[in-house]
């Protein structure tokens, strides 16, 4: 089907092969296999059957039925439907081109064409291939468009690995250049939309007809200013005593007086009745009251309001007017009959005391200050902004030193003989252990880690970083010294030997591990951890035994390549660490340290670590190697040729790199709050589940603002630099 | 003062790129090494400081040994060689000071690097070697603001901080103009002379070799292929020039 332009003739039959192309349409890829061509067949193969498996699959789970989940006999149909359409639309286009046409080169209608318009046919007549093929009853449960789509695919798939079949096998392969698969990989990335298609719910009609649900809270993400500013309001509020029921010989409260200056309200008579609402239906209405009021704002709505005895407010209703407007004079008239039993007469004791409230609140007034929301959003942004540089200082801080750990240019040239290494790696490990006698000390002497935790915290990181290195350097000379009084070989042989066996205990953890981490998956953790020892010890031999196979075959040369084993672990690690999202780190540390901005603080210097370490090493390896080469000629140290040659060289990048990074952190951190990281997503991710998109919008728009602030700066920070 | 015995050096692709390779430098000797690019030169030359590891033979700088040496010992012989190459290799973002300075990180302790610190005495050699350059002016100048003629200079005025006994000079001219190679040229022999620093430098033009080297080594394929004085060169013929630069060679200049 994929015929190419150079190799086109199909109507020439020598130089096709049935057999070969009927291998091939029994299984997929049989036929190219056969024929020589064996990746190319059994790539086919898994090929074919990773997307009929896949295809099924993505049907299944998306039946509508659970009872409907295995629809192999239905979608074979449909292939076999679609398959059918296809072989009828190449016959034709061979007869054309052979009868009609007389166009042996077929040059008219090339195979694309006709595999487009196979498409195109499935995509109108669809449904009436799946109608002809599928009983009713599937056709209303399994999502019909899919299988059809992929089966279509699925059947060009196929019969195109049949004629590759035909054409592979017609032309013997030998010494000729190996037809392309582009079709079959067109054909496999239609399939693979078809069904990434079902699988993220696309859903044109829902996303065309609903998009007026968004119409309410877009205008309020959009300007959410008004709820920005705080609004000033002054609120009236006078209560008149009611007593009720009213038992024989009570006088109520009394009336309110008539107030010169302030707002009042009085009501006769202060005692009476409550409504009632009888079981039978009906409503028996309570003493009707007169309401008189003075001295608030005319013109203005006010509110009269109902609290019981034990203080719940509510509005009576059908007992009178309770919304009122204030005449010229500032007050009212207006009459309401005490409302139904709120208060059972039965079970309350003593007087019976309500309260009639009237209320008016009057016209918010700008207030010239910012709001709540406001507030809490511009507090947030601050505390985002901050995680980010403080992610940021911690990450440059971390990374430069590391960065060079993890440089080839730098690390490759560094060899050690046996006898060095071993030095080196016990003189770390009590250098280390120095380092944290060292710290403890620093640590009681200072009172504990929570009398003075920075200073405990520096002091351990100088001493064991300090004692570390220390013990490493005068490790190596010292066993280096000590060893080469053994003659030539018996260094190199002893030192080998030690390493073998320190190495050892690395192996017995690893075998432990298997035990306990892969074993007991199958046997169960208590069953396992019978004989978990001998496998520790067999991961204890094994590695001794590798790690001196391996010296052994260095016994030449002499030279370990220490530097490009530690650039291999060190930028394993960097890129484990950088392929977790920084969000995932977030949820960690929220149950390390707690919620808040601490925890977003921690898991985004991680993350920053691992990439600036390696954004700076990949800068370490652009540099110009003329400069190296020079110290290195001139007696430099390692040490000083970095200073001298590595970092002015990487400096314009690293700035620039840093700079980038600090406007990433930034955008990561305001997302961080979501899992509980502090910073403004944290209040953001509330408002949103409140549904007080004025304040989400404040929040989005000072994000924004921020976001597109740092972009701009942190881009002409970085032109200057490079 | 050095003697190269048998030296063979195979990269770890496989190319042999020195192949038993001998001689030996007298003090105060201004050495030519001649040969077509890929002929090994600069690889003989950095063999010389071990800035790259033979595979076989023996180099003695004073008699001694230097082929195993440890890091340690070989940055002293090191330091008393310096070198200068075609490119430069000067750090372009540093100043020129800084740059000439850094010549003298062989007798710096290295824990100064991380504060920056140079001696008085140093800075002061260096404005010294800037001025026996020609060039004190510059000093305070970022090096890729020089041309390149300026900043070869700068390149032996790293060399000079040294105090080196011998300078390997690797196609120090070939990315200059004719001109200023003699300048170049003039410099290093100005230092062979007036200060007896031994001078090992690889050339491409026949001309060059012939004004400034007083003994000439030919290298083809890795090989000496022709050992000589400079009136050896005067007189050669035809053929044994083309011994050297292959077939195809024309011979140009005041050869």
């Amino acid at each position: 089907m994929a015929d190419s332009k150079i190799a086109p003739p199909v109507v020439e039959a020598p130089r096709r092969s049935a057999l070969h192309g009927l291998l091939s349409l029994i299984v997929p890829g049989l036929g190219q296999f056969v024929a020589g061509a064996r990746t190319r067949g059994l790539t086919l193969l898994v090929t074919v059957l990773t997307l009929f498996g896949l295809s099924m699959w993505t049907i299944a789970q998306r039946a509508r039925f659970p009872e409907y989940a295995v629809v192999t006999g239905d979608y074979l149909r449909i292939v076999l439907a679609c398959a059918a359409l296809l072989v009828f639309l190449l016959a034709l286009r061979h007869l054309l081109t052979r009868f009609v046409l007389k166009d042996p080169l077929a040059e008219t209608f090339s195979l694309y064409g006709v595999v487009l318009l196979f498409f195109v046919l499935v995509m109108f007549v669809g449904d009436d291939i799946l109608a002809t093929v599928l009983s009713a009853e599937s056709l209303s449960h399994i999502h019909g468009m899919t299988g059809l789509y992929s089966g279509a695919a699925l059947a060009a798939l196929w019969l195109w690995q049949v004629g590759d079949a035909a054409r592979i096998g017609g032309e013997h392969l030998t010494g000729k250049r190996t037809p392309s698969m582009g079709g079959a990989i067109v054909i496999a990335c239609l399939l693979v939309f078809a069904l990434g298609y079902n699988l993220t719910g696309v859903n044109l009609p829902k996303a065309i007809r609903e998009y007026q649900d968004v119409g309410i809270l877009l205008p309020r993400i959009l300007w959410p200013w008004r709820a920005a500013f705080a609004y000033d309001q002054e609120v009236f509020e006078v209560v008149q005593k009611i007593q009720a029921p009213c038992p024989d010989g009570a006088t109520g409260p009394g009336s309110n007086p008539v107030l010169a200056n302030d707002p009042w309200v009085s009501a006769t008579p202060t005692c009476g009745d409550l409504s009632v609402r009888p079981t039978t239906g009906g409503l028996i209405l309570g003493t009707e009251l007169t309401i008189t009021a003075g001295n608030f704002v005319p013109g203005q709505e006010v509110l009269i309001r109902w609290a019981n005895p034990i203080g719940n407010p509510f509005t009576p209703r059908g007992m009178g007017e309770t919304t009122l407007i204030i005449d010229e004079n500032g007050g009212f008239t207006t009459t309401l009959n005490i409302p139904d039993a709120v208060v059972s007469p039965e079970t309350a004791s003593g007087d019976q005391i309500h309260s009639l409230i009237v209320r008016q609140e009057s016209v918010r007034v700008f207030g010239n200050r910012l709001s709540n929301e406001m507030n809490l959003a511009l507090i947030g942004l601050l505390e985002t902004i901050m995680i980010g540089l403080m992610a940021t200082f911690f990450g440059i801080v971390a990374a430069f030193p590391l960065s060079f750990l993890a440089a080839k240019n730098l690390m490759s040239p560094i060899m050690g003989t046996p006898e060095r290494i071993l030095g080196n790696v016990l003189g770390v490990l009590a250098g280390g252990w120095l380092g944290i006698q060292v710290t403890d000390f620093a640590s009681a002497s200072l009172g504990g880690l929570e009398a003075a935790p920075v200073q405990v915290f520096l002091i351990g990181m100088l001493a064991v970083l300090g004692l570390g290195i220390a013990g490493l350097q005068l490790g190596g000379r010292l066993s280096e010294a000590a060893l080469t009084r053994l003659g030539k070989d018996g260094g190199y042989w002893v030192s080998s030997g030690v390493l073998a066996l320190l190495a050892a205990y690395p192996g017995y953890i690893l075998g432990l591990g298997f035990s306990r981490g892969i074993r007991s998956i199958v046997l169960g953790a208590e069953v396992a951890a019978i004989n978990e020892e001998w496998y520790g010890a067999l991961g204890a031999v094994l590695v001794a035994v590798l790690v001196f196979w391996y010296l052994y075959g260095k016994r030449h040369t002499r030279r370990v390549p220490v530097g490009l084993m530690l650039y291999g672990v060190v930028r394993t690690i960097f890129n484990v660490v950088r392929s977790v999202e920084a969000l995932i780190y977030a949820i960690i540390a929220a149950i390390w340290v707690g919620l808040g901005p601490f925890a977003g603080t921690l898991a985004l210097t991680l993350h920053t670590i691992a990439s600036l370490a390696k954004l700076y090493s990949e800068a370490i390896e652009s540099i110009d190697p003329g400069p190296l080469e020079a110290l290195d000629a001139v007696g430099a140290n390692r040490l000083q040729t970095i200073v001298y040659a590595v970092v002015p060289q990487i400096l314009p990048p690293v700035i620039s790199f840093t700079v980038y990074r600090w406007d990433i952190n930034v955008r990561m951190s305001t997302l961080l709050g979501f899992v509980g990281g502090g910073g403004i997503g944290f209040i953001l991710l509330q408002w949103i589940r409140l549904y007080q998109y004025e304040a989400v919008g404040i929040a989005v728009w000072l994000i924004a603002i921020t976001v597109a602030a740092l972009d701009y700066v942190s881009s002409e920070i970085r032109e200057r630099f490079v | 003062m050095l003697t190269v015995e048998h030296l063979t050096m195979v990269y770890p692709d496989g190319t042999v790129a020195l192949k038993d390779v001998s001689f030996e430098v007298k003090e105060g000797e201004f050495l030519g090494v001649i040969g077509l690019s890929g002929s090994g030169k600069s690889t003989l030359l950095r063999c010389i400081n071990r800035l790259l590891e033979p595979t076989e033979g023996r180099i003695l700088w004073n008699d001694k040994d230097i082929t195993h040496l440890p890091q340690g010992e070989l940055r002293t012989v090191r330091r008393e060689i310096g070198m200068v190459f075609q490119q430069f290799n000067l750090v372009k973002r540093s100043s020129v000071l800084t740059n000439v300075l850094s010549g003298r990180l062989g007798y710096t302790p290295p824990s100064w690097a991380l504060a920056n610190r140079f001696s008085r005495q140093d800075r002061e050699l260096a404005f010294q070697a800037l001025q026996r350059v020609g060039i004190p002016d510059k000093a305070h100048n970022r090096a890729d603001e020089l041309s390149g003629g300026q900043q070869q200079r700068v390149g032996i005025a790293r060399a000079l901080m040294q105090d080196p006994k011998m300078i390997l000079a690797d196609e120090p001219v070939a990315s200059l103009d004719p001109v200023l190679a003699h300048s170049i040229l003039g410099y290093l022999e100005k230092l062979n002379t007036e200060d007896n620093i031994t001078v090992l430098c690889s050339l491409h033009y026949l001309d060059l070799v012939q004004r400034y080297c007083e003994r000439v080594i030919g290298l083809r394929n890795g090989r000496i292929v022709f050992e000589g004085s400079k009136e050896d060169i005067a007189k050669m013929s035809d053929e044994r020039f083309r011994e050297i630069y292959g077939e195809d060679a024309i011979r140009m200049g005041g050869a």
